[in-house]
């Protein structure tokens, strides 16, 4: 199996129009608390809709204004610009940003005959209210979905889906754990692509192409000239060129805490007793965006706690301009990542690559702070 | 040699100089402003009133034994008062502060050594007043909510561990609907154990029946206010919508629901004399489709006086009366209290799916007939920016009247002054409006 499609970080709609040709549905989502593996059980094809390579968003910034962060107006922007051919967008309510770029895609779309469709995801977790609540939004997504493409969920079906998707969380997982050794074989640079093509391919292909990669591991070159061991947090980052910046400075990117890297493929879903108790579980309490009211302390002693494990020597905390959600961080996590000696640097950055000069500059300081 | 008065600021530069505390400012800000009207114009005293009695509540609260509970969001504050507790609105500060853009600044500077620049000037200045630790009291417990918007979102679990004090958090539905008022009902529940373990009582609901008839009489009379806003010409001036904003802290007051009867009467006596605040009869009624211009108040005054346009309504203070039908049915108490926090200003319109504000400002301009639309938008409130298009072309298309756009930060003064406001208002007026 050739697994370089892994490496394919640009938006691929190829995978997704051969699923179409197929009769079969296929929907964007946004964020990370829209379960998959409902769509999967449903026959459906999930695409985690982003922004990869996007350079300019005129349409979108005339629907989200420059004073929307340009993410979300990326968002938008693949979706007007036609980059994605799916049947509809299914979100929930993540960060006001995110919502917005949903807002204003259903709102161009009336009487398109896709499906647009917001659930509610508690933002905090306390247990059973939340949990039930979240629950009645998973069951109007499942009629919403059944309707629209004709198929029934069963709890087979869906312990199914929920399986393939473990599956493939585990994998990552795995190639994950690659990254803490001394030398690593795969770079932050490439481990952000392998996450990302989580966003477009159907999940049985996707661990097909993880499995042929596993297997091949062994045989890839060590990364021997890295100067820094490096983490990387913040606001969503789907685009790879960002740390290959930094990487070409030096550093090495070993670990991240950012939703398009390896926090969806942390943790598995439970597969025993209520698959829909289980599932919001599951994307209610892992520790992933810091839209949550209540993870605060988890998340920051998550990134230490990761720090201490990847043996990481300095945090790269990027924020996207215009991005509340991840731009507070700072004032406890900061003392903390000091107290286990390790350094934080923050840099704000946009979509697109414009200041890769200055990231360049900046990373390179910031390595030779650490080797000092 | 310059005849302009010197403007006495030691009160300021104490604040500057972390010496005087916010809660104190205030108060003495607000006690000479009542000295100074007792002079020059005691009959617009009742305009002060509810600014001192909330102020002094602020300040004052532990002194006289009474709890103090800091809030952020919509929150059940009726209940909180039904404890007996003081309840401070924390959105209260940074638009008491903004007319002074150095005050704002200090503690705008500080928050943003630790949260983006971009981040709600609101939020910003009462992140920074704890950084400063410049309130002027700690308070007993800490209430927020998840909405209204992602700045605040990040600021309130911060300002949690500062006070780090008993903290209880709303989690609040998009939807606005059964579903949503039951979840926002079940946690009203969790939070009366949360004030019962706080204050060592259970709740009286004796009490809690005052708190909510007074919240009745202010929601009625706020409703009664707005439909004389109705009216042509707008007996009431622009920038008395700001008031709007004040129910959020004070509805469950009596001196709430007094000072919206004294603005009804002056309001209606002023229609049947046919006048308003425009000095040559109403020409104009402007929508504003997003804040008041907290920071910048005057410009009201200066489009009613230039341009004989009456802000009519804002977007943000623009409430639905929700109100207590059966004060003994707790089940329709607590449903009610949801649909209240979910219609607060900053809420009904800005934090959920757009469609609710392009509802609302479609109702703005069904029922109060503005000629004149403006997107004057506070740069902290980056999700309504990011809906402005739907609704400006709502009104364009349904109303067939072109909006102005146009950028402000409505607490820091700094971003942009306000003759820079005026100028490009002006600029809209006499190019689009008045052309």
């Amino acid at each position: 199996m050739d697994y370089q499609k892994l490496f394919e970080s640009d938006i691929n709609q190829e995978s997704v129009k051969a699923w179409r040709a197929q009769g079969k549905k296929a929907i964007g989502y946004i964020c990370c608390h829209v379960p998959v593996e409902i769509m999967q059980a449903l026959d459906i094809l999930p695409v985690r809709i982003r922004a990869t390579g996007v350079t300019e968003t005129p349409e979108a910034d005339t629907w989200m204004s420059t004073f929307s962060c340009s993410f979300a107006r990326g968002m938008l922007q693949r979706w007007m610009d036609g980059t994605y051919e799916l049947d509809g967008i299914v979100t929930s309510d993540g960060c006001m940003m995110s919502s917005r770029s949903f807002d204003n895609a259903e709102y161009q779309g009336k009487g398109d005959g896709k499906l647009y469709m917001q659930i509610g995801a508690p933002r905090m977790y306390q247990g059973e209210l939340e949990r039930n609540y979240y629950r009645e939004e998973l069951n109007d997504l499942i009629k919403a979905l059944e309707e629209f493409s004709g198929n029934k969920l069963t709890d087979e079906k869906l312990k199914a889906a929920i399986e393939k998707e473990n599956k493939a969380r585990g994998l990552v997982r795995q190639i994950f754990e690659l990254r803490k050794a001394e030398h690593p074989v795969i770079s932050g640079e490439e481990a952000l692509k392998i996450t990302l093509a989580h966003c477009d391919y159907p999940v049985d292909e996707y661990i097909a192409m993880l499995e042929a990669f596993l297997a091949d591991a062994k045989n890839r070159k060590p990364i021997t000239d890295s100067r820094a061991r490096l983490m990387i947090i913040g606001s969503a980052l789907d685009n790879p060129g960002y740390i290959k910046v930094i990487e070409e400075k030096g550093g090495l990117v070993v670990a991240d805490a950012t939703c398009f890297g390896s926090r969806p493929f942390a943790c598995d879903v439970e597969t025993k007793g209520d698959l829909l108790d289980n599932l919001a579980e599951f994307y209610l309490n892992r520790i992933l965006c810091p839209r949550m009211l209540d993870n605060r302390v988890k998340l920051q002693k998550m990134i230490v706690d990761t720090c201490k494990e990847y043996n990481v020597q300095g945090v790269v905390y990027e924020k996207m301009q215009y991005c509340e959600c991840w731009g507070g961080e700072s004032l406890y996590l900061e003392p903390d990542l000091k107290d286990v000696g390790v350094p934080m640097i923050e840099v704000e950055r946009e979509e697109h690559l414009a200041n890769a000069g200055q990231l360049a500059i900046r990373a390179e300081a910031f390595i030779e702070m650490i080797e000092d | 040699m310059s005849d302009k008065k010197v403007r006495d600021t030691r009160l300021e530069d104490a604040v500057m100089r972390g010496e005087l505390s916010v809660f104190d400012f205030c108060c003495q800000k607000i006690e000479g402003q009542i000295e100074r009207m007792k002079e020059r114009n005691p009959d617009l005293l009742w305009t002060l009133d509810i600014q001192s009695v909330m102020w002094h509540n602020y300040r004052d609260a532990q002194k006289s034994g009474k709890k103090l509970v800091f809030f952020g969001g919509p929150v059940p504050v009726d209940i909180i008062v039904a404890f007996d507790c003081i309840p401070v609105y924390l959105d209260t500060i940074p638009i008491r502060l903004s007319p002074n853009p150095v005050l704002t600044g200090k503690f705008i500077d500080s928050a943003e050594r630790y949260v983006p620049q971009t981040t709600c000037g609101l939020c910003k200045t009462y992140l920074g007043t704890a950084l400063e630790d410049q309130y002027g009291s700690k308070p007993d417990a800490f209430v927020y909510s998840a909405v209204p918007c992602d700045s605040s979102r990040v600021v309130y679990p911060n300002m949690e561990r500062i006070f780090d004090v008993p903290t209880f958090s709303f989690d609040y539905p998009y939807r606005r609907d059964a579903r949503g008022h039951e979840y926002l009902v079940n946690q009203t529940e969790k939070f009366v154990e949360f004030m019962e373990e706080l204050t060592g009582t259970k709740l009286d609901w004796e009490k809690l029946k005052v708190a909510m008839g007074h919240s009745n009489n202010t929601y009625e009379l706020q409703g009664k206010c707005a439909d004389l806003r109705k009216r042509k010409p707008c007996p009431l001036p622009g920038r008395m919508l700001v008031l709007n904003g004040t129910s959020n802290a004070m509805a469950c007051f009596p001196e709430m629901a007094e000072l919206l009867q004294k603005e009804l009467e002056v309001g209606e006596m002023l229609y049947e004399l046919g006048m308003g605040p425009c000095p040559n009869g109403e020409k104009h009624r402007a929508a504003l489709l997003q804040n008041m211009l907290w920071s910048s108040s005057n410009v009201m005054d200066w489009l009613e006086k230039e341009y004989d346009t009456v802000a009519v309504m804002d977007a943000f203070g623009f409430q639905h009366g929700d109100l207590y039908q059966d004060l003994d049915d707790r089940h329709h108490c607590f449903t009610v209290m949801a649909k209240k926090m979910q219609n607060n200003p900053m809420i009904h319109g800005a934090s959920g799916p757009s469609e609710h504000f392009v509802y609302l400002v479609d109702k703005i301009f069904e029922e109060y007939e503005p000629d004149v639309s403006m997107f004057i938008g506070h740069i902290g409130c980056k999700h309504t920016w990011a809906s402005a298009k739907m609704v400006t072309d709502m009104i364009q298309d349904k109303y067939g009247i072109p909006s102005l756009y146009l950028d402000v930060d409505g607490i820091d003064g700094r971003y942009k002054s306000p003759d820079e406001i005026k100028a490009q208002v002006a600029e809209y007026m006499d190019t689009v409006v008045n052309k």
